[in-house]
């Protein structure tokens, strides 16, 4: 009996044992797979601005492909929502999702637009909560001195590697948009949101230069 | 022109701190109480900045070439490396401190006057420190979100911040004539609005409401300077509590 209890807390230290050391390679895995994950991805991005031999259209269909291989567009559009998401209808819900990937693309195709040789490199990544990693990258532009900083957070979703969110010198998207989106709805509902949606998206298409000298 | 410097500034503090002790701090990170008031200041500041700060900030870069900038933004640069020691001393950043020092002493000798920042090439990154983030160090709540008048976003507590720095621990402020230091503040805040206009510019095309995006994006930027990016930012927002067992995937 006793020699039975001992046996039995040995297998279990020996168990939890094996099992933290298989965790911790597991982990250590996890954040080279997330940062190799954004380093091939702006190696991609910046090949696809920097192609001679597509125009406009085809870079951006290019980097739209791009996102939507990297991205969950549901996830992230649930997690913008947040507690509202429960509080929109079926059918709420799937009209702010093709909302919010029209908005990304448009967004997508301004960012296209103020390319001007930014360069990045990954500077680590370490293990953060929910099982998420949080990549960080360096961002140089040409014309500044200082690099601007900026993290991604990668969670494993369907057996695939996505980002939930983009951290900007301090500044998250996610809890940003959610600021936002809680201000419309606080305003003017879940459909009041989705109209406004609709309108911005109706608004033109953003020129195709800056105006802004430089 | 001294006087008259001292003859608003204790009004202001005086404002800032009764508000400060106002209304509840800010727990919810989208609470703005005062949020008419700001949206009317914000209105008055667009069209201030369309009408005046945009074509100086369109002139600026069209005249002074990248490498003339970044002269001039090192130089305003080194001016404040004063205002961040102190701040660095009084939040107990010994190490922090001693880069804000070394830093001064190279870039105003080696860096002629702070023209060249030649302290970063010797391994002494810039760090921006203030005496608002010395007050939430020590524990200062921010109080409720202020926008104010060409200022833009802030709140009490680094209102008084700006005030405590501009006013005490610079040593311009001892040093320098009101005029000469009304011009340079009048420089400093519009390099740094050439500074911050890629990103301003970004926000407004990209936010679905730009008031609402720039209070977030300040108060989430005040955080992390605070927080010396050392602890994690706020984890639920991760959490998708949105999954419902009977709506949960296969």
């Amino acid at each position: 009996m006793r020699t039975a209890a001992w046996l039995q807390r040995r297998t279990l230290l020996g168990l939890v044992a094996a099992g933290l050391v298989a965790r911790s390679a597991v982990a250590a895995t996890a954040e080279e797979e997330a940062a190799r994950f954004i380093a091939r991805l702006g190696e991609q991005a910046l090949a696809i601005l920097r192609r001679r031999d597509l125009d406009r259209a085809g870079k951006l269909a290019a980097l739209e492909a791009l996102v939507e291989q990297a991205t969950d567009l549901e996830l992230l559009a649930r997690l913008v929502l947040g507690r509202y998401w429960r509080r929109a209808t079926p059918a709420q819900q799937a009209r702010f999702v093709a909302l919010f990937r029209q908005l990304l693309r448009r967004g997508l195709a301004r960012r296209l637009d103020d390319y001007s040789g930014q360069s990045f490199e990954v500077v680590g990544a370490e293990p953060v909560g929910r099982g998420d990693v949080l990549v960080h990258t360096r961002v140089l532009s040409p014309d500044a001195s200082q690099p601007v900083v900026v993290s991604w957070r990668v969670r494993r979703r369907d057996g695939r590697l996505v980002i939930i969110d983009v951290i900007a010198e301090g500044v998250s998207l996610l809890i940003t948009q959610r600021s936002e989106v809680a201000e419309v709805i606080g305003r003017e509902g879940i459909e009041g949101l989705l109209r406004t949606l609709e309108r911005r998206l109706r608004e033109p298409e953003p020129a195709m230069t800056s105006p802004r000298p430089t | 022109m001294r006087s008259k410097r001292n003859s608003w500034a204790p009004w202001v503090l005086g404002a800032a701190l009764l508000l400060a002790g106002a209304p509840p701090a800010a727990a919810e990170p989208d609470a703005d109480p005062l949020e008419p008031l700001n949206r009317a200041v914000f209105a008055v500041n667009r069209v201030v900045d369309g009408v005046l700060l945009d074509p100086a900030v369109d002139l600026y870069n069209f005249v002074i070439p990248a490498y003339g900038q970044r002269r001039v933004s090192d130089f305003f640069g080194n001016l404040r490396a004063p205002v961040v020691f102190v701040n660095d001393l009084l939040q107990g950043e010994r190490e922090r401190a001693g880069i804000a020092l070394g830093r001064f002493l190279v870039n105003t000798t080696l860096g002629l006057f702070g023209l060249f920042d030649i302290a970063s090439e010797l391994g002494l990154p810039p760090h921006e420190e203030d005496f608002g983030q010395t007050l939430a160090v020590w524990g200062v709540e921010e109080g409720p979100y202020l926008m104010l008048p060409l200022l833009g976003p802030s709140n009490p507590r680094d209102l008084v911040g700006l005030l405590v720095d501009g006013l005490v621990f610079d040593p311009a402020a001892y040093l320098a004539p009101t005029r000469l230091r009304i011009g340079r503040t009048a420089a400093e805040g519009m390099v740094r609005r050439v500074e911050l206009d890629p990103f301003l510019d970004d926000l407004r095309t990209h936010s679905l409401d730009y008031y609402a995006a720039l209070r977030s994006a300040y108060r989430q930027r005040r955080a992390a300077a605070v927080r010396n990016g050392r602890a994690p930012i706020s984890e639920d927002i991760y959490d998708l509590p949105l999954e419902d067992p009977a709506e949960a995937e296969p």
